[in-house]
This record gives structure tokens, sequence and C-alpha cells, in this order.
């Protein structure tokens, strides 16, 4: 392993991942000031930016995390970055189920008011 | 004192054949209220119900599945403090003349749910291969859960009482509920029974299964139930 040295990340890498990080953080900011995000969501996605600046800014961070589980840098990334997705996923699932939970609901309610309404204006038109 | 029964009408595109099954409805079984549950249909159901006597209407504002269209009955059936709630099909593979029989056994107090079966004694009825392996596999794993007695899990055709209605009124499965509500009428200590009855040839519109689908179906259905093996089901407070 000595003759190609495993490097950390390289000036490239780290240039690429600042500049993504950035980028993230803009959109995800510019996206909340437009109010397309609920606050919950943006700051789940503004800690995600937050963590690949930090990354970018001191990659010792995962270098030493990589030399801890006798892995590359690279698996390292990989790693975090899917279990983050997996877990936005995940979380995802559960908040769709919850909504379309609360929107079988909803129409059930309103089907059952206005059902209601209706016999209610009937019984009204025939007292008049 | 006579029970207040309410029939529930699931109606998903069934304009054809809806207006014949509720007269039918209406000669067999005069003294039952009847209420059609448009399930969001595309065609003209709601204006042709709407049309008929003696017929009360909710439409739902979009498609929810069969199960969201009996739970929306049944929680109509709760809040208008029905005894007695029919589930029947709009198609008219329900035979109105043996809702009686049904609500008679019902009256008798030992159950809380009685089913129309297809395959009790008596009646001729012979599904095709496919869906007969698939309920097949069904019912015994429901066997296994609920302790047996029920033949035709995955019949529609149900007179419930009012623990049921609260119940159902709470938890009632999306899409292919009937093998799954046998599960939560189990857990929440409640008894279901058979009676047999002839079902007839529907007379319009389409299965709501199609054979593609039933596999699908089969394993959504065994991970519903085994996951209601781990639920807690409680009917609502105030109620009975």
């Amino acid at each position: 392993m000595n003759d190609a040295p495993q490097l950390g990340f390289q000036t490239v890498h780290r240039a690429a991942l600042l500049l993504l990080s950035v980028l993230l953080l803009a959109f995800v900011l510019e996206l909340v000031r437009r109010g397309r995000f609920k606050e919950r969501y943006a700051l789940l996605w503004l800690a995600a930016a937050g963590a690949s600046l930090a990354i970018g800014l001191f990659p010792v961070l995962i270098e030493k995390l990589a030399l801890v589980m006798r892995v590359q840098y690279l698996t390292v990334v990989y790693g975090v970055s899917f279990l983050f997705l997996l877990g936005i996923v995940l979380g995802f699932s559960v908040v769709i189920s919850r909504l379309s939970e609360r929107c079988r609901e909803l129409a059930q309610e309103i089907a059952l008011l206005a059902h209601r309404v209706h016999r209610m204006e009937s019984q009204d038109r025939d007292e008049e | 004192m006579k029970p207040r029964v309410l029939i529930i009408i699931p109606a998903y595109n069934e304009a054809a054949t809806i207006a014949a099954v509720i007269a039918e409805l209406h000669r067999s079984v005069p003294d039952y209220h009847i209420l059609v549950v448009d399930d969001g249909s595309d065609d003209e159901t709601s204006s042709v119900v709407e049309l008929l006597e003696d017929v009360k209407l909710v439409t739902l504002p979009h498609n929810l599945g069969i199960g969201g269209a009996m739970q929306t009955g049944y929680k109509y059936a709760l809040r208008n403090g029905y005894d007695v709630a029919v589930q029947c099909d709009a198609d008219g593979q329900h035979p109105p003349d043996q809702i009686h029989a049904l609500v008679e056994r019902l009256e008798r107090g030992d159950a809380d749910t009685v089913i129309g079966s297809r395959y009790v004694a008596d009646t001729q009825y012979v599904p095709s291969m496919p869906r007969r392996v698939g309920k097949s596999i069904l019912s015994r794993l429901i066997d296994a859960l609920v302790g047996g007695g029920i033949t035709d899990t995955t019949s529609g055709f149900r007179a419930v009482n009012r623990k049921v209605i609260s119940l159902f009124a709470r938890y009632y499965p999306d899409d292919y509920p009937e093998p799954e509500t046998l599960i939560i009428l189990h857990k929440a200590g409640l008894r279901a029974v058979e009676v047999p009855v002839r079902m007839q040839p529907r007379q319009g519109g389409v299965t709501s299964i199609r054979p593609g689908k039933a596999a699908y179906y089969m394993v959504k259905v065994a991970l519903a139930i085994f996951v209601d093996t781990f639920r807690k089901f409680t009917r609502a407070p105030g109620d009975l």
C-alpha cells in the first residue's frame, strides 16, 4: 500500500465539495425564503449542507473516521450519505402514510357533512 | 323493538346496475334504510342515485377505495344511531332476499358480525383456480389466527351490530378489507359467525380484483394481518 498512497481529500475534491455545499445551502435558504419548505424539512437539509461544508473545510474529520474503520475515505462518504438518504426516505414514507390517512379522514368528513347540509337545505325548502 | 338497520352500498362506477339493486332492496327489505356511498365515481352513479326515492347518498370527493368508502358508511351509521349495518355490493352479487336472514341471525345476540358465506353447505359457488388458491391460503392464515369458524373470509356480504359499527368507524383497512376485518374483530373481542347464502353472478361492472393484482393483494393482506396481530383495537369511548 506504500507505493500508491491512499490520499485523503485532494484539493480538487475539497473544492468540489465546498462548492456543492455552498450551492446546496444557498438553494435551501432560497426555498425557505420563498416559503416552499416547511421549516422542519429545511432544518434537515440545512444540517446536511452544514455537514458536507464541515467535511469540506475539515477533511480530517472523515479521514479519522476512515482510519478508525479501516476503510477508504470514499467509503465513509458513501456510507454516511447512504444512511442519511435512507433516513430521509424512511421519514418521508411515514409522513406520506400519515398524510394519506388524514386525507382519507378529511374526504369522509366532507362527504358526510355535505350530506347533512344537503338534507338540511331540503328540509328548509319543505318548510317554506 | 325492531332494530334500525342501514344497508351500506359502496359504489364505484356502478351507474349501470345501482338502480336495479336498490329497487330490489326496497322490495325485499322495505323497512331498512339504504345508504349509497359513491366512491368518487367517474360515471353517473351519483346522479342516478339522486333521482331515486328513499335512498341516502354520500358522495366522496375523490376515490378512496372500497375500504375508505365502507368506513364512510360505518361512520354514517354510528352518527345516525343505527343498530345494525349491512354491507351490500352495488353490482347485484349479494342477494337482497337474504339480507333478512343475516339480520335475524344477528338478532339472536350471540354474534356481533354475521357473514353471508358462499362456502357453507347449500351454495353452488365455485371460484376460479387462482382465486381459490389465494383464498384458501388466506383462509388458513386467518383460521390459524382467529381460531376457525369462518370459511368465506373474503365475503363482503355482512351484517354487524353497533359494537362493530363503532369499531369499524375507527379502524377499517384500505383495500381488499374483508379478510383483515376478521382479525380486527377478533382482536377487539367480537364474534363473527357465518350463514350460507347463494350469491348471484354480477349484473355489470367489473370485479375490483384483477388477476395480476391478486398476488399483490395476497401479500399485502397477509402483511396487514401479521401487523394487526401486534396492534390494539379499541372502540370509540362512550360507545357501548
